[in-house]
Order: structure tokens, then C-alpha cells, then sequence
């Protein structure tokens, strides 16, 4: 990839790569490694084990104090380190949301006792987590959250449902947003709080997706209690808490986004994009009307210009990391990133069903199916992308009022 | 390799930025799109002044010495104030292929005259198609004696009129690969037989003429680079001229972008600033986006020239395809914006509408670049 870099990080990389083949389960990226199901107890295990082994080589727990838990990295280090991931492909899970949300949002909110009990364990993945926020009338406008949260001696009693839960099945704790004030207006009648998901009153249940599996889960809550000293920060002050989490759910999330933290269903899955070579050799091998693909004009354009994509968010990122060097605050480029990266996985998509037409109707358990089905799999998941994480219409909001000025 | 500027760069940018706030306001860039010639001698010498001419140049030929890079820096902000004049043409479409392939002689004469802003100089390469590629070739040079007689018709060649001198790309030998047998021939535009006729442009910031040459006589040490080896040093300050031209679109397309937000601002419909409509901060979140990932590819392909020059081709074919294609969206979306007032004469949009469409047509369009492209996939 790079030769726009020092010595000193070409080695970095090498070594990265070193350990990541010694470290990646026995196959990894051949036939040979038969990946658990996705979603899976197994997946959700496999992610843990590789979370630890990530943490205990230094190669994730970043942008946390060291007292509870964090491990310091310079910025080019650790976007060579995604960026090795993101090629091959990893084992992501728990990694991905306790990292990315909830532990900003304790850094920045939480009492001492809660950072030093739950940070150090959120980063090494030891204990997993979910986020309960968005509700059915609760999505880019999180603030009508409708689940109450009472308080009765020195507990309080939660009930309402969530939905989009990520990790809602296996996760052992949980972020929870919920209503503490029942007669102030929006915004200043939330409260967030940490609750075992083991807990009593507690149920989860399979929200089935467009793409076939159930990702996300809904969430029930039945006079479930939590401890008086679980609340995060002031109660009826759990927007500010929101805020962070979301906030850093997007900036992590748009660097983090697409770097290919796969729970073991393949590059083409989850969250990353097809490497361009990949739609060429898909190009190369399918005929339509007895033309190679690869030959025809128009396809050849839109495949380039898929290339141009890919190298323009390449140099993007390198702009990023040239302004974080300086010290200049990046806080809503996520926005842009997130966005254009979403969209272009719909493109791609687009594209490949394009390119291969009729077996764009062969899913996975056909017996037509290509590549297993991945392709068109990649394509339904893609048609999310653009509404988690912050809607492609939210971060277009969010650009064009905190980047642009615009009046809201 | 550094995204970032450095220091030096960043006062080069603001030093350019400050210039042309001063001396290219709008009106005078509009004085210069009814001026004959397109451009203002007084300002040319004061670029020559600032050492912007010879930027690139070898110290021993009057030049500073400094990168593409750097020269892409003032091409911004040229672009932001569409600055009109022979920039280009002279410096990267005729005095980079003097420096990369002329003799000593052509070198020590021509550079720094180029460099002290005593000479203009353009490039005459397109013909009737006006495609850039050596097929469309077709005028001719026929050797007698020792010289060379050229005679036909260049098309679409930018400042002729100003330029001293015209580098003139002619046929010299038929050969089975239309790349061989082009010959690069520096022609005083004093020479009888030589005429240019003003043809009357969209973008009237950029002049271009159809260019004339009969029986024009040029001797053999006006040959630039290898007798009927010209194609090569073309494509190599086509390089050059593309990824400047992205710089200049980047630089118009921030310049759009600042102009649509302001106005989004400050115009008043239904009670309220447009700019508090979704639809308008879409377009401008949308606007802002293109120009990141432009801007973003630009920047590579200027590092790319000055330090992998390797990947250049590819990288200079992916910039101009995607900000050809960004600029020319985000000008469509400003005057949008704006409203009627965008779509009036007066108004400074249309300026950059159609420079944004003037710049994506050279050196070829996305189209163009997108085969490139997939041709380095294979």
C-alpha cells in the first residue's frame, strides 16, 4: 500500500502484519478457516479471545489513561495497525462498541469506581457490552427516548423496550438511556446508567434485518432494577452523556468504519468494501450477452471509478493524520467519512448486481449462489450502512451546521 | 511522504492568497475577459517579481528551485481567483518540456526570460478533433535543407496571441504508432506566416485562438527535445499541466463553496435564512464533501510527481477525473443555490461555472481518464 511513509513505520507494518499472521485463527483467509456463525455464541467468544490477544500486544485499548487500562500509540502507529486489520480481515466484536461508545462516554461522565471498574475490562474485551439508546419512536431523535426509569429506595426500576440493540444477544453489560423525570421537558429529563444484562426483568429478542440475520436485537424491559450508584454522571443530565457517546461513536466510527472489523463473515461482509481487485476479477470472469464485463466501456468506467473512491478516502485519511500531528481538532470529519464511505458501499453494490444479473437473485443456500452468496449479501447490508451511526441525512446536517456555519 | 504543509508552505499560501486578493479582484477579471490579449503585462511582472514564473526552475536558470508541490500551492490559489493569463501555458506547457528535454543553449535562453517574465510562451498540440492524443496529429513539418516548413491549423491553443513563442507539436515522420514521428518545434509568433484568430470562448477568462502556420520556416535548433520524439516529453507536461489544473479546480470549487455558504446565510425566503433549509445544507454538506476527496487526490498526485513519480500517471488521471467531475458539481449546485441572482451575468458565479467546464474538457475529461484508470487495474 503505502510507500508515502517513513522507514520506521514500514517496519511498524511489517511487524504488525508478522503478528497478526502468527496471531489470526489457524486458516484465516483461506477455505480452510470455516468462520463461526455470524452473531453466534461462538462468533461473540471468538471476538472476546481476540480482543485480549489485540489488547495484551498493544494493539488496541488506545486514547485511555493508563490507569484504567489505556495503551499510548502514535497516530500514524495506529492507523497502520487498522489499516493491516482492515485488509485482512479480523475477528472484531466486543472491540468494536464498548471501545467505541461506551467507554468515552464514562471517561468523560462516569464516577472514578465505574471507570476503574468497568474501562480496563471494556478494553481488553474481557466483558462485552451493548448500547440500549434508540427506541421504535427513538432514532436520529434520540431525545424522545420513552423507557422511565424510577427510582424506589436505593434502586431504580426500569421499564420500556429498545431496539437496533448491536450485540444484544451474548453482550454482559449494558449502556442504558432512560427517562428519570417524567414532567421536564426533552433533553433535560434523560439519564444514562450501567446494568448487568444478567439481571432479572431483563429480556432480548432477534430484530431480523433486510440482509437476512438479526444483527440488532430488541431489548424488553420488565420492573428491571439497577443499583442507586449505577447512574452515570447527574440525573436528568444524560443528554450530555448521549452526546459523547454518539459523538465518538461517529468519530470513531468513521475512522473505524469499514476497516474491516468482520466477525469472521469475510471482507465483503460487515463493514468493510470490496478491494477493487476483487470487482475486476468478478469483472473479468462474467459474461453478459456473451461480452466479458470486464471489456465493456461503462463497466470499466464505473469499476475505475470505484478505484478513485477508495484511493481518494486513502489520501483523506493521510490528510487527517497530517492535521491530528498538528493538533488540530477533527471532531466532525466522521461526519464526511462515514458518509461517503456508507454511499460508496451502495454504489458498489449497485454495481456488482449490475454486473452479475440474474444470480443477483442467488442468496446464500443456493444452489446458484456466487461467492456463497456474499455479494449479494454485501449489497442488502450496504442499505444500512447509510441509517446507522448517524443517518447520511443526520452527518449532512451535522457538516453543514458545525463544519459550514449553517443556521439550524 | 506528508500530507501536510509545511511551514514555508503554508506563508507561500497566504503570501499568494493575500497577492490576489489584491491585484485579481473580479474586476479584473472581468476587465481581462474584454482585454485582447487576456491577461495584464503589469501583473505577469510582479509574478515574475515573487519568483512565481521560475518556481520550478533550476536556480542556474533563474528558477527558486522548489517543488510541483509547492507551484501546485499558488495554482489554488490562482483558481480561487480565477486568475486569467498564460500561467500554465508557459510555465508547465512549454517551459517544463524546454527543461526536461531542451538543449543547454535552449535552456539558458528560454528560462529565464520565462522566469523574469520577459517571455509567454503556449502549446499548440490540438487539432480538429481536439482530442490530446497523437492520432489527432496531423499537421505537418517537412524538412527542406536544413530547416523545417510547417503548414496547417492548431486548434483550441490558450493565449496565442500573448505567447512570444508557440511550442508547436507537428508530424516530422509517418510511422505504424501515431506516438512516433511528432516533433516539438519552438516558433516565434513574430514569424511571417503564423496567425492566430481569436475564437470566442465560454470561459472567456481563458482566451484561445485557432493558430495558423504557413510555410513557416523554423531551424533545427528550434527543435525541442529528439527529432520526431516530441510525444513522450508532451505527455510527461501534460502531467504537469493536469495536476495543476486540479489544483486551480480545487482552489475555484473552496472558493464557490465559501461564496454558496455565505449566501446561504444571509438570504432571507419564508421568514427565515435559506441556509436553515435541509435541502440547501445537503447540497452544501454534499458540496463539502466532493471538494475534500478532490482536494485530497489532488494533493497525491502533486506529491506523487515531486516523489513517486512512478504512480503519478495514475494518480494524476484519478484527481482530474474526480475534481473535473467535483468542480464541475459543485459550481452546478452554487448556482442552485444562489437562486436567480447565481444565474445573472453579473454575478460571479457563472465565472466559475464555466471555468470549472473549460478545466474539466482539458487534457481529458473523466471519461478519458476513467479508461486510464482501468487500463492500470488490469
Amino acid at each position: 500500500m503505502a510507500s508515502d511513509e517513513s522507514d520506521k513505520l514500514s517496519a511498524f507494518r511489517q511487524e504488525v502484519r508478522a503478528w497478526l499472521k502468527a496471531n489470526l485463527p489457524k486458516g484465516w483467509g483461506t477455505p480452510e478457516y470455516v468462520p463461526p456463525e455470524p452473531f453466534s455464541r461462538e462468533a461473540h467468544e471468538l471476538g472476546k479471545q481476540w480482543t485480549k490477544k489485540l489488547y495484551d500486544a498493544g494493539y488496541t485499548g488506545f486514547g485511555y489513561p493508563k490507569k484504567y487500562g489505556g495503551i499510548e500509540r502514535p497516530p500514524e502507529e495506529i492507523a497502520v495497525i487498522r489499516q493491516e486489520m482492515g485488509r485482512i480481515g479480523t475477528p472484531g466484536g466486543p472491540l468494536s462498541l464498548g471501545l467505541l461508545a461506551v467507554a468515552p462516554a464514562l471517561l468523560v461522565h462516569g464516577e472514578e469506581w465505574q471507570k476503574e471498574r468497568f474501562i480496563p475490562k471494556m478494553l481488553s474485551g474481557e466483558e462485552s457490552w451493548l448500547e440500549a439508546f434508540s427506541e421504535p419512536d427513538a432514532g436520529s431523535d434520540l431525545a424522545n427516548v420513552q423507557t422511565t426509569a424510577v427510582k424506589d429506595g436505593d434502586e431504580w426500576i426500569v421499564n420500556g423496550q429498545k431496539v437496533w440493540t448491536s450485540m444484544w444477544e451474548f453482550a454482559d453489560f449494558g449502556l442504558l438511556a432512560a427517562k428519570t423525570d417524567l414532567t421536564a421537558p426533552r433533553h433535560r429529563n434523560l439519564s444514562y446508567f450501567i446494568f448487568d444484562c444478567s439481571s432479572p426483568g431483563f429480556t432480548r429478542q432477534p430484530l431480523r434485518q433486510m440482509s437476512g440475520e438479526a444483527e440488532f436485537g430488541q431489548l424488553f424491559f420488565d420492573d428491571m432494577r439497577i443499583p442507586q450508584r449505577n447512574i452515570i454522571g447527574e440525573e436528568g443530565k444524560g443528554w450530555y452523556v448521549a452526546m459523547t457517546a454518539l459523538q465518538a461513536e461517529r468519530s470513531g466510527g468513521g475512522a473505524f468504519y469499514g476497516q474491516g472489523f468482520d466477525i469472521g463473515v469475510g471482507r465483503r461482509g460487515m463493514l468493510g468494501a470490496a478491494p477493487v481487485s476483487d470487482i475486476v476479477e468478478l469483472a473479468k470472469n462474467t459474461r453478459r450477452y456473451g461480452k466479458i464485463v470486464w471489456e465493456d466501456p461503462a463497466f470499466r468506467q464505473r469499476i475505475a471509478q470505484i478505484a478513485i473512491e477508495g484511493e481518494a478516502m486513502r489520501c483523506s485519511g493521510a490528510r487527517m493524520v497530517a492535521r491530528m500531528r498538528k493538533g488540530i481538532p477533527a471532531a466532525n470529519d466522521a461526519s464526511v467519512v462515514k458518509n461517503f464511505q456508507a454511499e460508496m458501499r451502495q454504489r458498489q453494490g449497485d454495481l456488482i448486481m449490475e454486473i452479475i444479473g440474474a444470480y443477483s437473485q442467488m442468496v446464500k443456500g443456493s444452489k446458484l449462489a456466487l461467492d456463497d452468496g456474499d455479494w449479494v449479501y454485501s449489497m442488502l447490508r450496504a442499505r444500512g450502512a447509510t441509517i446507522e451511526m448517524g443517518t447520511s441525512e443526520i452527518n449532512r446536517n451535522i457538516i453543514a451546521e458545525r463544519v459550514l456555519g449553517l443556521p439550524r | 511522504m506528508d500530507f501536510g504543509l509545511s511551514e514555508e508552505q503554508e506563508m507561500l499560501k497566504t503570501a499568494a492568497r493575500d497577492f490576489l486578493t489584491n491585484e485579481c479582484p473580479k474586476t479584473h477579471v472581468r476587465a481581462m475577459m474584454e482585454d485582447e490579449l487576456g491577461y495584464s503585462p503589469e501583473l505577469w511582472k510582479k509574478m515574475a517579481e515573487l519568483g512565481w514564473l521560475g518556481l520550478v526552475f533550476p536556480e542556474e536558470y533563474g528558477g527558486a528551485g522548489m517543488s510541483f508541490r509547492d507551484l501546485t500551492i499558488l495554482c489554488e490559489e490562482m483558481g480561487r481567483a480565477l486568475l486569467p493569463g498564460p500561467f500554465i501555458p508557459t510555465v508547465l506547457l512549454a517551459g517544463m518540456p524546454i527543461l526536461m528535454a531542451g538543449s543547454e543553449e535552449q535552456k539558458k535562453e528560454y528560462l529565464p526570460k520565462i522566469a523574469n517574465g520577459e517571455a509567454i510562451f503556449t502549446l499548440a498540440v490540438l487539432e480538429e478533433d481536439g482530442d490530446f492524443w497523437a492520432d489527432g496529429i496531423k499537421v505537418k513539418a517537412v524538412s527542406r535543407r536544413d530547416e523545417y516548413i510547417i503548414n496547417g491549423t492548431k486548434l483550441f491553443v490558450t493565449d496565442a496571441r500573448a505567447a512570444d513563442y508557440i511550442l508547436c507539436a507537428a508530424r516530422t515522420k509517418r510511422a505504424a504508432n501515431p506516438e512516433e514521428g511528432i516533433t516539438l518545434f519552438l516558433v516565434s509568433t513574430d514569424e511571417w506566416g503564423v496567425y492566430a484568430a481569436p475564437l470566442t470562448t465560454m470561459d472567456e477568462t481563458r482566451k484561445q485562438y485557432e493558430v495558423s502556420f504557413t510555410n513557416v520556416a523554423v531551424p533545427p535548433q528550434n527543435i525541442v527535445g529528439e527529432l520526431h520524439q516530441g510525444w513522450p516529453i508532451l505527455k510527461e507536461a501534460a502531467l504537469r499541466a493536469t495536476a495543476a489544473l486540479c489544483a486551480e479546480m480545487v482552489g475555484g470549487g473552496e472558493m464557490v463553496l465559501e461564496m454558496t455558504v455565505n449566501y446561504a446565510k444571509e438570504r432571507i425566503a419564508f421568514g427565515v435564512p435559506i441556509g436553515s433549509f435541509q435541502a440547501i445544507k445537503h447540497k452544501c454538506a454534499d458540496m463539502y464533501s466532493d471538494l475534500e476527496y478532490a482536494r485530497s487526490l489532488m494533493e497525491w498526485a502533486a506529491l506523487a510527481i515531486d516523489e513517486e513519480p512512478s504512480r503519478a500517471p495514475v494518480a494524476v488521471s484519478m484527481a482530474k477525473s474526480y475534481c473535473g467531475d467535483a468542480y464541475k458539481r459543485v459550481t452546478g449546485e452554487g448556482t442552485q443555490i444562489h437562486g436567480g441572482i447565481g444565474f445573472t451575468w453579473d454575478h460571479d458565479m457563472h465565472l466559475y461555472f464555466k471555468r470549472a467546464r473549460s478545466s474539466d474538457t482539458a487534457f481529458g475529461d473523466s471519461n478519458y481518464h476513467l479508461e486510464l484508470i482501468a487500463r492500470s487495474l488490469d
